[in-house]
Formats: structure tokens, sequence, C-alpha cells
């Protein structure tokens, strides 16, 4: 089907921009940032062109929801977020980030490739207004956190081509202000959803545990600077330890637990 | 701090006592992030070992000795175990001591504003001094902002006051979502009804009570038809029930209820979940069609039976329903067989009875649920929203004007942001020197 090629066309521009950025990175020339950023904006126009025409192929199909009801359409949608993100936050990010991001978006996207990419009927459990902004307020704090997590990974690493580890502090504290109100969202949004759906706002299922985990360790992140005035290997530290969580909660939860969200496998 | 060992409520030599470091413990960052661990810390357990299954289940998995350990410690319902309750009290005692203490320092600054000392200015990254203003036009340039304090030495001026109310609402919200978690947990209940298409019932089966726990509602629910659709690979498309309230055999409320589009009726909600079929038996007694199902009765006049099991296959006389009935007071139990006919037809209390046939009768599967604590939910996470929005989409900022011989000395401090505000205070002096 037509989306299907759209995105396969989103992931060869995904290697394009990892490239483009990689060349900026040794080259240094602003006319390669600037063309690396044209396309990064191009490949998002047609990365979201990708996903409403899927969007508009399940209609053709009978089954009409938005594409994101599955592992695949997960994935897909991750990616998306990951270049929105960069989109948000580009003031903040260099472009270290920015290579990083997009290699991880392209990453999604060659993962996704491993699951079937047919368009399935949406369970009557999933047929409801609040998944589309429960499923994009998670993403988008997955999104931010992934950009946590690098900065916590730099941090360790610190090679002489990075930012200074001020400035990865700064930017990791950023991407937290702006993951950890996303989650809380994505998990109120879950809550109110399950409400109608299940008859109970949080009823312990692994996701939801998982999820709240996540946003304890933030939580902690954010207390542990802003009260308690942690600072350096302690916070990167937290930020890698907190995107562990989150990878945990989208993937372990799927593949090692088993509970009410896994329809999402 | 030194070591004393003095009685409890004793003046330590810093003149706090016992209590009150307690209770500065108990509110304290560090007890928060202990807490916060811990819950986080058994949650994970809670995912990894399976929870509320059988004992048998847990043998299977983890050994004869692993499930004792398992069970002591209360592992098989982590969220529902009084060590998980006793970190979520203690939990919300210590955010309570927490906010109080912090709001109560937060309103006493507010009341006693003063300009902080020139060593203290010194220290500030962002200062500038601008030569040959004078301190009114420099304030008129700082836009948006008001002034805290003005006087002969200096004016303190600020931005975003608000953001600082944030934290605060965020507690405060989180607090109301954990007071109305125990309101449900204590007042609530959850249940099931399975409901046969055209019957009604007025007690539901609650969860986790085995056989015995049931409760009455105030009124019946009445299931008047059950439809559903599929796609086309024949995976459920949409089930809906079409339900009826009924109170005091009048009709007071209709409704189809879906997946995701419950009925509320007194604050009970019956939500869709499942649905599926019963065998059930038509009998013929004295002339008279009867539908019965699995333990269902039927009495008229003298005559009492109720039906006690369905099997497939009688002694290899094929499908036959058990009938239990009284025999002048004495319970007695016949089998009655659909294909053998002398069996088919039997006389009980001189009323014939037939078995008419096996059928299946269609049911739907509902959650009932009531949460009195559910609107303190709601509001929490409104105020929870609104909290974060306030917390992270502003932030508190000021700018302290000193007057000086020839200019005034400028200076900005921000406890967040400061990369953004960096940015502010540098246009702020751009526009100043221009």
């Amino acid at each position: 089907m037509l989306n299907d090629k759209i995105l396969g066309l989103t992931t060869l521009l995904d290697v394009l921009l990892v490239l483009l950025f990689l060349i900026f990175l040794v080259t240094k020339k602003e006319a390669v940032l600037k063309a690396a950023w044209l396309l990064l904006y191009a490949t998002f126009a047609i990365h979201t062109a990708g996903i409403l025409v899927r969007w508009r192929e399940s209609y053709l199909l009978g089954t009409p929801h938005a594409p994101l009801s599955n592992l695949y359409e997960s994935l897909i949608f991750y990616a998306w977020c990951l270049l929105l993100i960069q989109i948000v936050m580009r003031k903040v990010l260099p472009p270290l980030l920015l290579l990083c991001l997009c290699a991880a978006a392209l990453f999604f996207m060659g993962f996704s490739s491993l699951w079937p990419s047919t368009i399935q009927p949406l369970i009557p459990a999933l047929q409801s207004n609040w998944l589309h902004i429960h499923v994009l307020t998670c993403f988008l704090a997955y999104a931010a956190f992934a950009i946590s997590f690098f900065c916590g990974i730099f941090y360790f690493l610190h090679l002489p081509f990075m930012p200074s580890k001020d400035a990865l502090e700064e930017i990791n504290y950023r991407s937290v202000m702006v993951g950890f109100p996303m989650l809380s969202a994505g998990i109120l949004t879950g809550a109110v959803w399950a409400s109608y759906a299940w008859g109970s706002y949080w009823s312990w299922d692994p996701k939801e545990s998982w999820s709240l985990i996540t946003w304890i360790v933030y939580a902690i992140f954010l207390h542990a600077r802003y009260a308690r005035g942690w600072t350096g290997r302690r916070v990167a530290f937290l930020s890698i330890i907190g995107f562990a969580s989150v990878i945990f909660t989208y993937f372990g939860v799927n593949f090692v637990l088993s509970g009410l969200h896994s329809y999402a496998s | 701090m030194a070591v004393t060992n003095g009685r409890p409520g004793s003046a330590s030599p810093n003149g706090r006592s016992r209590t009150e470091r307690l209770l500065t413990f108990l509110g304290s960052v560090r007890f928060a992030i202990f807490l916060l661990s811990f819950i986080a810390a058994t949650s994970i357990l809670g995912t990894l070992i399976k929870q509320q299954a059988s004992s048998e289940e847990y043998v299977s998995l983890f050994s004869e000795q692993g499930y004792a350990v398992i069970h002591i410690f209360g592992l098989d319902d982590v969220f529902h175990s009084w060590w998980f309750l006793l970190a979520l009290v203690l939990f919300s005692l210590n955010l309570i001591l927490c906010t109080v203490n912090r709001f109560t320092l937060f309103l006493k600054n507010r009341s006693s504003e003063a300009l902080p000392k020139e060593s203290y200015l010194s220290t500030l990254a962002l200062t500038f001094f601008c030569q040959g203003t004078r301190l009114e036009e420099v304030q008129r340039l700082c836009r948006g902002y008001r002034a805290v304090l003005t006087s002969q030495q200096g004016v303190i001026l600020e931005k975003g006051r608000f953001a600082q109310y944030g934290v605060f609402i965020i507690h405060t919200s989180i607090l109301l979502i954990l007071l109305g978690g125990l309101l449900g947990l204590m007042l609530g209940f959850k249940g099931s009804l399975n409901l046969p298409v055209g019957e009604s019932a007025d007690t539901i089966t609650l969860r986790g009570g085995g056989e015995a726990a049931r409760r009455s509602l105030d009124f019946s629910i009445r299931c008047v038809d059950f439809r559903v659709s599929f796609y086309e690979n024949g995976q459920p498309k949409e089930f809906l029930s079409s339900l009826e309230v009924v109170e005091n055999k009048r009709v007071v409320l209709k409704k189809d209820v879906r997946v995701n589009d419950p009925l509320t009726h007194r604050g009970i909600s019956f939500y869709q979940a499942t649905y599926g079929t019963d065998a059930a038996f038509e009998f013929v007694i004295g002339g008279k069609s009867v539908l019965l199902n699995e333990g269902g009765t039927f009495r008229q006049g003298s005559l009492a039976l109720m039906v006690v099991r369905y099997a497939p296959s009688v002694h290899d006389f094929g499908p036959g329903v058990q009938v239990a009935y009284l025999d002048n007071g004495e319970p007695k139990a016949i089998w009655f067989l659909r294909d053998v006919p002398r069996l088919r037809e039997q006389t009980i209390a001189g009323i014939p009875v037939k078995l008419e046939r096996l059928t299946q009768q269609q049911y739907t599967g509902l959650e009932v649920t009531s949460d009195p604590g559910l609107w303190f939910v709601w509001c929490g996470f409104f105020l929870l929203m609104a909290g974060l929005y306030i917390n992270f989409g502003f932030y508190h900022r000021r700018v302290y004007l000193i007057p000086r011989d020839n200019g005034v000395m400028v200076a900005g401090t921000s406890r967040k942001n400061r990369e953004g505000f960096k940015r502010e205070f540098e246009r702020l002096k751009e526009r100043i020197d221009a």
C-alpha cells in the first residue's frame, strides 16, 4: 500500500539525515548543518504524510482507526516523535544530539520492518478518542527522555568533540522538563481512559506499574536536582536508569510480561 | 550533628527536641526519595512475580519453600499488602509535612522582603553596571517586571511569581489522588455480572471473594438485547448491551452500553467487559414452556424443582440434565435424557415435566464498580496537569537594581531555566545600553 512506500522513503531519508549530521560534525561547515535541518523538516513532513495516508487507508479497508494500534504502528510513531522533539527543542539541541536522535529514529524505523505492516482491525477496547492523546503524550515523553539518556551517556563518555559537561547537564534537565509533564499527561489520560474502558482508573497492570516506576525515577531526578542540589555523575546516572525504565515500559512489558496492554505486541 | 543520649522529647544541643527532629526527617526530601525508591523497587517485584495467583501456581513456579517466602512477605499481592499501603501512607505524610514546611517558609520570605547584601549580589553571575542612568529609567525598561520592594537602597523586581505556586499545586493534587484512591478502597467495590439476554438481576458477584461474595443493588438491571458485530477476519468489531435500570417496577434509565461507554446509576457503573453463551434448558412443565439455566429454579403450587447440572453424555445415552425436587419435603434427584423418550418426559408431583430442548443462551458480561473517591481523583488529575503546566511552563526570576553614585547596578537571578533567563537578561542589557 501507499503508506508502506512513503514510510520506506522516510527510512531512506533518515539514513541521509544521519550521514549529513555526521558530515557536519567532521567538516563543521555551516552549509551542511543548514542542509541537514532542511532535510529534517522535509523528512518530518513526509513521515507525517506517511502516517496520515496509513490512517486514510484504514478507512478504505473498512477498519477506520489512527495508526497507533499495534507494535509496528507504535514504532513508526515513536520515530516520528523523535523527529518532532528535535523541532520542538531546536534551540537547545547541539548537532551531536540531533545526530543521535536521527539515528534513533532510523533504528526504530528499521526495527518496525521486523513486524507485519498490514493494517489490522481495531479491537473494541481501543476504539476511543483517548487513544490519540494517550499515545501522543506518552511517546513525546519517551522521545524527550531519549535526549536525557544521550546526555547521561555522553556525560560519562565525555570525548573531546562532545558538548561541555555543563551544557549536557542543562540539556538533560530541559529534556526532563519536557518529558516529565508529558509522561504525567500520558499516565493521567491513560487512567481516565481505563476508567471508561475497564471500569477502574488504576489496576496495577504491568504497563501501569512500569509507567509509574518510570514516573518515580524522573520525579526523583527533578527533586534530587532542585531540592537536594544533585549534579554531575549522579544525575547522569539517574537519566540512564530512567530511560532503561522507559524502554522496559515500552518493550519489556510487551515481550516479558503480559497484561491488559498485551494487544500492543 | 552531635550525638546525644537524651530522653524522648529532651532538647538536643542545637535546641531542637526529638519530636521536632523526627518531624523534620519525616518531611525531608531525603525521606521522600527513599520512599519513592522503595515504592518503585517493590512495584518492580509486583510486576515480575505473578500477582494474586493460586497457591498451586506459585508452588509449581517457585517450589514449596519459594512460595513460603513469597507468602510471608505478601509478594503474591504486593499492591494490596500492608507494607505497600504503609509506604503510601508514609509518603502522604511526607508530602503533607514537606509541602506545609515549604509553604510556611515561602510565606515567611514573602512577608519579610529585604534587599540582599552586597556580598550576595556580587556572587550572582548575571550583573552589569550601566553608567549615567537613573534607576527609574532602568526600571521602566524592565518590561513585565513588578516591583516587590522599593527603597532608598534599591529596588527588587520580579516576574513569573505565580510559577512558584506550581509545586504546591502539584503536591496537593497528588495528595488528592491518593485520598481518592483510599476512599475508593474503603467505600467502593468491584464486581461482575453475567446477565442472560431478557433477564434481570439485582445482585452482583464481588471480585476476589469467591462464591459467597455477592452484593445486592438498590435497583435491578435488565439486559433487553445484546448485539455483536465482527470484522471480516472474525475479530469482534463492536459489542453492546441494551440495558434497562428498573426501580419499583418502573424503568428509570435505558442505555446501550458499549466497550468504552458505560452506564452509571446511583454511583454504580456498568461496563461492557465480555460476552458468552451459557447452556440453557427448555422444559415444558404442565403444558407451559420454561427456560432454565444450571442452578435455575422453578416453583408452581406444590412443585419446586432446580436444575442441578448438565452432562453432555450420561452413560452413553446422550446429553442429560439432572433435576432436584422436593417429594413431600424430601429432596430427590432425577435425570432427564434428551435421547431416551422414557426419561425425557417424567412426572413430578403429579405434573408432567418434559425436557423440550437443549439450547444456548447468550449472556453479556458486565463489570460493575462503585468508587466514591472518583471525583477526588478527577480533581487531582486536573490540578496535577494545571500544576505541571504552571511549574514547567513558567519560571520565577528577580532583578535587583541598586543605585550608585554614577549609575545603576543591575543583577538578576533565577532558580530555574537559567539559560532562558540568561538570554532574557542579555536582551534587557542591550535594551538598557541602547
